[in-house]
């Protein structure tokens, strides 16, 4: 450890990014994803029905309650990662960078430098309208896996990081 | 025709009526030979004969009338700054680049073109529609000339001092050329369990068919023999081993002579040339600030011969998201040094500490690995004593295979540099320099938070180097780093 922090360490004090400083995601996107998850089920029970209607054999309880209980199982645990899981969606955005984060099970944190941002997009999906909510997506030219994207911003603060990122990118060139 | 005159549209040489030509039949071929197929496999459609002659003459005529149209709209011109080309005659096409966005300029010649002295030039830039950028069919000559005037025209435009531009005509300093012994030598030393397990496959796809068409004869001749493999699975088993070796081994050896022959790796002012092939001929050039990261890897047998298998990784282009390696198929050590020398300047790595991934990786791999197939396949096949025992040696193997990973696996950083170690039975290194980074990713799942560990991914415009299983607080502080670096260094990252 020690011999690592002397071949590396020159500044005194890196900054570092704590998990609290960052801005949570607007509410209603919470909305949004249950919204979704509500849809996924609609169709996983719909076809279902459609499955178990259509089979002229009558099953055996157990296959039944197996059949049954798998996608009860994947809509609950969704749900419940979902819930959990929301607060620890967030963002920040520092002098010189943007990081988002996410994940419960698997916590993940990833920053982009401003100056190695290529470009910045505003998108709007058909339920983020209703909501007036906006993701902001920003590329690098590290390929899709440094791409940044980042859900659940309120219409107008994602219009606002938009040009305020493309002034920081504009500022590099 | 010697000296291009770029500012006029100018067409490809009349060579290429041919290539086009060519190119035209081959995609005929390609979309209907299903259909010819069956027509010659159901005489009875040719009892008019007159029909399918005359048919065969329009697709021909038909193919010469394009042939010549294409050759006639395809035009290439610089002019404002702009490099553009225009193609087609029924959909027509304009592509501009502005030349300082020209990346670099490379030749190929497959086997026609080499016999009708012509070259592809391939015009690569930062941004989107790189791979239409082609042209087919240009005299050597001509575009030896046309890749210099984009290359030196690029380079004026940045600066003004034009005069010593085209006083220094810089020399090319050849530093590593491999001769047909050290091909040998590469190829006798590639991954032929790799090439045998595709040599498996195809061969047996290739096996399938046969014995579907010859099924009876097969039978007759080789009935003693299929009889006596058949009936000892040991011999067949040994022999089939043997025979894929050897068809492995052959395979390697005239891929590397074909792929690499000649292979010559030249330094010329910012920019490395590769030249290589025996039928395909590539010159490939990469411009130094586009290389993002050096790989080098060397296995059980290639470390006999003391090779290393190099590959620049250089950065991908704009949307078309493909990244691009040049590799050298081997070399030696001193030449890697150099190598690394060029690229990275004075190694301070290598007495740096290694940090190895912790344990825990190990305990992940071999669950992964070894526990999980063990334990879903268990309940099917619990009843059978062999099960037992291929599971224990299953598991026995996942483990020494999970250690030799967990003992290849460490990183070494410096200020700017970073190197990282992988591998089980072959070890591979990947190198770059810190302020490439495009973005940093810190991952943790509950798992390692119990244990204080972490995972790193930097990624870099040519892809990403994993750090797996480090202690969390040595992971904080490479990602603060890190980013500390990447956003202080005015350095441009291509």
């Amino acid at each position: 450890m020690e011999n690592f922090s002397n071949s590396v360490l020159i500044p005194q004090n890196l900054p570092e990014i704590k998990e609290e400083t960052f801005n949570k995601l607007d509410g209603k996107y919470l909305k949004i994803l249950f919204i979704r998850i509500a849809i996924f089920m609609l169709i996983l029970t719909g076809a279902l029905t459609t499955f178990l209607i259509l089979i002229e054999e009558t099953l055996p309880i157990l296959v039944l309650i197996i059949i049954i209980s798998i996608p009860t199982l994947l809509i609950t645990y969704s749900i419940l990662i979902t819930v959990l899981g929301f607060p620890r969606k967030g963002y920040l955005v520092r002098e010189k960078d943007l990081s988002y984060q996410k994940g419960l099970i698997t916590y993940k944190l990833i920053t982009v430098p401003f100056n190695r941002i290529q470009h910045v997009e505003v998108n709007q999906g058909i339920l983020a309208k209703i909501f007036k909510l906006s993701s902001v997506k920003i590329y690098t030219a590290g390929g899709n896996a440094s791409d940044l994207s980042i859900p659940g911003l309120p219409a107008e603060i994602a219009q606002n990081l938009k040009s305020f990122l493309s002034e920081k990118i504009s500022e590099h060139e | 025709m010697n000296n291009p005159d770029l500012s006029k549209p100018t067409r490809q040489s009349v060579k290429g009526l041919a290539l086009i030509f060519i190119q035209g039949v081959r995609q005929s071929i390609r979309i209907f030979w299903p259909l010819v197929l069956m027509l010659v496999f159901q005489k009875e459609i040719f009892a008019n004969n007159l029909i399918w002659v005359f048919i065969g003459i329009a697709v021909f005529i038909m193919l010469i009338i394009h042939s010549i149209l294409f050759y006639l709209n395809f035009y290439f011109h610089v002019s404002g700054g702009e490099f553009i080309l225009k193609k087609g005659y029924l959909r027509k096409k304009t592509l501009t680049i502005p030349l300082e966005r020209i990346q670099s300029v490379n030749t190929k010649q497959n086997l026609l073109q080499q016999i009708l002295n012509v070259v592809t030039l391939e015009i690569d830039t930062a941004g989107t529609a790189a791979k239409e950028l082609k042209i087919h069919a240009l005299e050597k000559s001509f575009a030896t000339e046309l890749q210099n005037q984009l290359r030196s025209g690029k380079i004026n435009k940045g600066s003004e001092d034009k005069e010593q531009a085209e006083f220094i005509e810089p020399e090319e300093e050849l530093i590593l050329k491999l001769d047909p012994v050290d091909l040998l030598k590469i190829g006798i030393s590639q991954n032929h369990l790799r090439t045998g397990l595709i040599v498996l496959a195809f061969g047996f796809q290739i096996f399938q068919k046969v014995e579907d068409v010859f099924k009876g004869k097969a039978d007759e001749y080789s009935g003693e023999f299929v009889n006596y493999m058949s009936n000892s699975s040991l011999a067949l088993i040994i022999f089939l081993l043997i025979f894929f070796l050897i068809i492995s081994i052959l395979i390697s050896l005239f891929r590397t002579v074909f792929k690499y022959f000649d292979f010559k790796l030249l330094k010329k002012e910012n920019a490395y040339r590769v030249v290589a092939g025996l039928v395909n001929k590539r010159n490939v050039v990469m411009p130094l600030n586009k290389i993002q990261e050096l790989n080098w890897e060397t296995g059980p047998i290639k470390k006999q011969f003391g090779i290393y298998n190099l590959v620049f990784k250089q950065a991908v282009s704009g949307q078309n998201r493909k990244v691009q390696l040049v590799d050298a198929p081997g070399c030696l050590s001193k030449h890697l040094e150099l190598l690394k020398t060029d690229l990275f300047g004075e190694d301070n790595l290598s007495t740096n500490s290694k940090f190895f991934s912790n344990n825990y990786y190990f305990r992940r791999l071999w669950i992964l690995s070894g526990w999980f197939p063990f334990v879903f396949t268990a309940p099917f096949l619990y009843t059978e004593w062999l099960f037992w025992l291929l599971a224990f040696v299953w598991l026995a193997a996942s483990a020494a295979y999970s250690f030799l990973i967990l003992k290849k696996r460490y990183f070494q950083i410096h200020n700017t540099q970073i190197r990282i170690s992988k591998g089980a039975i072959s070890q591979k290194w990947k190198q770059m320099e810190l302020f490439k980074i495009q973005s940093v990713e810190f991952k943790q799942t509950i798992f390692q938070k119990r244990r204080s560990l972490a995972s790193l991914d930097l990624m870099n415009a040519s892809g990403s180097m994993t750090i797996p299983y480090i202690d969390e607080s040595i992971a904080k502080l490479i990602y603060d780093y890190l980013l500390f670096h990447t956003e202080t260094s005015g350095k441009s990252w291509m």
